[in-house]
């Protein structure tokens, strides 16, 4: 048993957490974007 | 060694709202996790009440109880309430309930984002049932009647039952990516120290691999149905020969996401399985990085092969032998999958608990699935088997005996854990023996059935497929009441029983058997130790 | 630590061995039945091939079929025979390894790997891809042309070269699919209006359709293509036993998918020509239909003859239709509307524009294509007549001509 998550460790963890999470969400709407570039 | 009773001073007066504001605002991930199991649950039933309205149709030759355009739209919202509703819930709950206390995460990354995730659902489910409801009263001809697949140009000159399955799925997407945007993150971030990504716990990578799959073929989709949607009310021409559009530009956008669906809908449960598979026989999982590089293989094969569900729509022969080929390379690592499975119970110390019969039930009729998969790769034969019962029967060994009973597995397997009580282990076996039984007295006879030609998706059928039509009607009846005993069981359970200990199964290994068996609210509060 | 788990083992393990035996039979069984069930009748495997690529399709299968029944019983016999002798209640205790040790146990790993790669591209593989391409082959050494036109919900045939068209539309009655009459044995797998295909010939067949997908199987040949709106695809068939062979629709079409079969008569080519020659006659004769004055009372009856073919099935006995999707002709305003303008030309959503062009985006197809001048001119006359509606005018089949 160790210590507790820090406070300073959590904040760092949820800053990127939020950060990739937006990244993804981009790379998904691009690719939906993308789809209707496709021929027709 | 319990973490459950030790934490800091000051969580002990939170308040948390009880009652209905409770479930609507949570946000920890084991109510989350619960909600999504109990949803699936109930959506699981909806769709299997009305297949069998469908099987009793099919019971004999002629129209007895429905009107083809009803049938129809049965078929379809089957499929779409099992899929979307009942199958990927259940991994999404499974992955919230389980994904932190695997890692030693104290939540998911992003738990907002999770209760939205599961809100979405209601609605969607509601706005894929309501047409059924409006019928009735005379508003709009019933809820989508193309099949599940969608396929322009049926898709397109149906009534307002394709948009509302329109929209459905653009929410389900949503929801999904939201919850695979949050197991990505979770993932990559939340690891306690100590776990690398090849300690984690291969639950943990199944879920990883689907929720890439996920991120990578829902945009997809939600454009294609959205082209639809245009070509149905704005005028467009995606889908519309004479507007210098291609019907087939839809089966490609289509399955471009549907094929990964089916491994979308897999690999969480092909994650479960070494868990269980190790617990009752008591060994350590055989092959983990071989699993692992099996999981990415077919996540990135699975994007690739596409086209096997529509060989039929006249492709050049290139396209048709390349397709052939990439499907069938799938084979190869699904057999290291298979090959570990059985290692890991190898010169095991095997119990036959309920979560291990599923697991060995599980197993044997996937085979089934992978093997009859490779049979409907090779493209010569499949010019009888296409859209015929043989397909039917194929898929079905892979989502129910595969997805529905995978679930069934690490419900019986986790329920404890939830819970703090064992269920009824009695009631647990029954419940297997009579879904195994009945399921193979369900499907056997469809293989038979498209061998002899009969087609998908007709609600009457000619006289020589009578016999195999009722013996499949039968074991279908059979199949649903005995789901009672699983709905009885779990019920039973979350109210009381025997009680279940941290390490509710002799052979259990993993931070989540660290816990008390149910675990706090909060666990995970102080880091674990990873060995 | 270790609770109750044993207990229930104890309780469990006869159960599950009795259980373990029987599913292992059961599996046994059917593993004996399939390759077997290959020369069996006809509800088991295939019906009987009679084209070259559906005997090839079968033996494809047969082996194929042979080849998953070896590696599933193989496979399972294995974890069976370790879920007997591998268990804690006969005293096993597990073992440790968590991965290959040693040179035998990579053999074991990697064996299976390699005999599936080879099952699947060589063993498997080349002969499908042989097979592929003789199936595609559609242009060589082509005897002869189909043309095969899916529409909801029946075929159109067309025998290009010649002016033979013809629809083939389902002839079980409605009454024995309602299960007011007793089922006949070709139920729901008979038409009025067969193809015929000479035997011994390679016919190329091209295929599409008027308004959605639909398939083309005649499972006896082996064949099954998709028929696509705006497109033409091929197939063929070279059909070597005389004899009627009967298929399905295989493409979820709408409302009456499952009741727009498919009749081939193969007979031999004296027979066949014949029959070409009759057909000839018959739309020579049903052509000249349009060079005359027709009676209303020759129009209601043919017009009638002709609702009862192509109109009822959406639009029903009455005219009553089935709304919204189906719309009612009973009082229908369009059908009430004036026929042709001042004139003698077509106006935009008429009742002849509605009939002629169908009503895109709808299941509504456009009738020009698969009825004649003849046949129009009647049904038009007769739903404007019928149902309560009483617009008391008649329309030429002469004057749909010189619509086209």
């Amino acid at each position: 048993m160790s210590e507790p998550f820090s406070a300073e460790d959590l904040a760092r963890r949820r800053t990127a957490s939020r950060r990739l999470g937006w990244a993804i969400g981009a790379a998904v709407f691009a690719l939906y974007l993308i789809g209707f570039l496709f021929k027709r | 060694m319990s973490y459950a009773t030790t934490h800091p001073a000051g969580h002990h007066d939170e308040h948390h709202p009880s009652g209905l504001l409770r479930w609507l605002t949570t946000t920890n991930h084991k109510d989350i996790g619960t909600m999504y199991l109990t949803f699936s649950l109930i959506m699981f039933f909806v769709g299997g009440l009305m297949i069998l309205a469908v099987r009793a149709e099919l019971f004999q030759p002629g129209l007895q109880l429905m009107r083809p355009e009803f049938f129809n739209q049965l078929i379809g919202v089957h499929a779409l309430v099992m899929i979307f509703a009942a199958l990927m819930p259940a991994a999404t709950g499974f992955a919230n309930w389980m994904l932190p206390l695997m890692i030693g995460a104290p939540d998911m990354a992003l738990p907002r984002l999770n209760n939205w995730g599961f809100w979405l659902l209601p609605p969607a489910a509601i706005l894929l049932t309501l047409p059924f409801t409006l019928a009735l009263f005379g508003i709009g001809d019933g809820a989508i009647a193309t099949g599940w697949t969608f396929y322009a140009p049926l898709s397109v000159q149906g009534g307002m039952g394709v948009d509302f399955a329109i929209l459905a799925v653009h929410i389900l997407g949503i929801s999904s990516i939201m919850g695979s945007i949050n197991v990505i993150v979770t993932i990559f971030n939340m690891r306690a120290p100590g776990m690398t990504l090849m300690k984690m716990p291969l639950f943990a990578w199944g879920w990883l691999i689907t929720a890439f799959l996920l991120i990578a073929t829902l945009p997809v989709l939600a454009g294609a149905v959205t082209m639809l949607l245009t070509d149905r009310h704005f005028g467009t021409h995606f889908f519309d020969a004479a507007g210098g559009g291609d019907p087939i530009l839809f089966q490609h956008l289509f399955w471009f996401f549907g094929h990964p669906e089916v491994y979308i809908l897999l690999l969480p449960v092909w994650g479960l399985m070494p868990h269980v598979l190790s617990t009752f026989s008591r060994k350590p999982t055989y092959g983990y990085k071989a699993q692992v590089y099996s999981f990415i293989a077919i996540g990135v094969l699975s994007l690739i092969v596409w086209a096997h569900h529509f060989f039929t729509a006249g492709m050049p022969v290139p396209a048709l032998i390349y397709f052939m080929f990439s499907t069938m390379a799938i084979s190869l690592p699904l057999a290291v999958l298979f090959f570990c499975w059985i290692a890991t119970m190898w010169k095991g110390a095997m119990t036959f608990e309920t979560p291990m019969l599923f697991a060995v039930g599980f197993i044997v009729l996937f085979g089934i699935a992978g093997l009859t998969g490779l049979v409907l790769a090779d493209v010569a034969a499949d010019a009888q088997y296409h859209h015929s019962y043989f397909v039917v029967a194929h898929f079905h060994y892979a989502l129910f005996a595969g997805g529905i009973m995978g679930v069934m597995t690490g419900v019986y397997y986790w329920l404890p854990k939830w819970t703090g009580h064992m269920y009824n282990e009695t009631l647990g076996k029954w419940h297997f023996w009579l879904t195994v039984v009945s399921f193979n007295l369900t499907f056997i006879p469809q293989f038979f059935l498209g061998l002899a030609g009969m087609p998908r998706r007709i609600p009457d059928y000619a006289l020589q497929f009578a016999e195999f039509n009722a013996i499949s009607t039968v074991g279908a009846f059979i199949l649903g009441i005995s789901q009672l005993l699983f709905a009885w069981n779990i019920w039973s359970c979350i109210r009381g029983g025997p009680k279940a200990e941290a390490r509710v199964w002799e052979g259990a290994e993993g931070l989540e058997w660290e816990l008390d068996s149910p675990p706090p609210h909060h666990s995970w509060e102080t880091q674990p130790v990873i060995k | 630590m270790s609770h109750c788990t044993c207990q229930i083992t104890k309780s469990g393990s006869a159960i599950t061995n009795l259980g373990i035996r029987w599913v292992g039979s059961f599996w046994a069984l059917v593993a004996l039945l399939l390759p077997g069930a290959s020369h069996a009748e006809y509800k088991f495997n295939f019906p009987e091939p009679v084209t070259p690529v559906a005997r090839e399709t079968l033996h494809i299968h047969n082996e194929f079929m042979l080849v998953i029944t070896i590696l599933f019983v193989v496979v399972f016999a294995i974890m069976i025979y370790s879920m007997v002798k591998h268990r804690k209640s006969v005293g096993h205790q597990p073992a440790k390894f968590t991965g290959p040790t040693g040179t035998v146990q990579w053999f074991w790993a990697l064996v299976p790997f390699a005999i599936l790669l080879f099952i699947d591209f060589i063993l498997m593989g080349i002969p499908a891809v042989n097979a592929i391409i003789e199936m595609e082959d559609t242009k060589t050494r082509a005897d002869m042309v189909l043309k095969v036109t899916g529409m909801q919900w029946k075929w159109q045939y067309e025998y290009p070269g010649t002016d033979i068209k013809f629809i083939s539309t389902m002839s079980t009655p409605r009454e024995q699919i309602n299960n007011a009459e007793a089922k006949g044995e070709n139920y729901l797998l008979e038409v009025d209006n067969p193809v015929v295909l000479p035997v011994g010939k390679k016919v190329r067949i091209l295929m599409t359709s008027t308004d959605v997908i639909h398939t083309w199987w005649v499972p006896q040949f082996g064949v099954k293509r998709d028929a696509i709106p705006g497109f033409l695809r091929e197939t063929w068939v070279n059909i070597e036993k005389p004899g009627t062979y009967r298929g399905q629709c295989a493409e979820l079409c709408g409302k009456d998918h499952g009741f727009m079969p498919i009749v081939v008569h193969a007979v031999p080519e004296p027979e066949f020509l014949a029959w070409l020659e009759q057909k000839k006659a018959e739309a020579k004769a049903a052509a000249g239909g349009a060079d005359r004055t027709w009676s209303k009372d020759e129009l209601m009856a043919a017009g009638k003859e002709a609702y009862d073919k192509q109109c009822v099935a959406c639009h029903q006995a009455a005219g009553q239709g089935l709304p919204p999707a189906f719309p009612a002709l009973a009082g229908s305003k369009i059908v009430a509307g004036p026929l042709l303008d001042a004139n003698g030309k077509i106006i935009k959503d008429s009742h002849v524009d509605r009939v002629l062009n169908g009503k895109p985006g709808t299941a509504m197809q456009a009738f020009r294509n698969s009825m004649s001048d003849v046949e129009l001119a009647a049904v038009i006359t007769y739903e404007r007549n019928s149902f309560g509606n009483q617009a008391g005018d008649m329309i030429q089949p002469a004057q749909i001509k010189a619509l086209r």
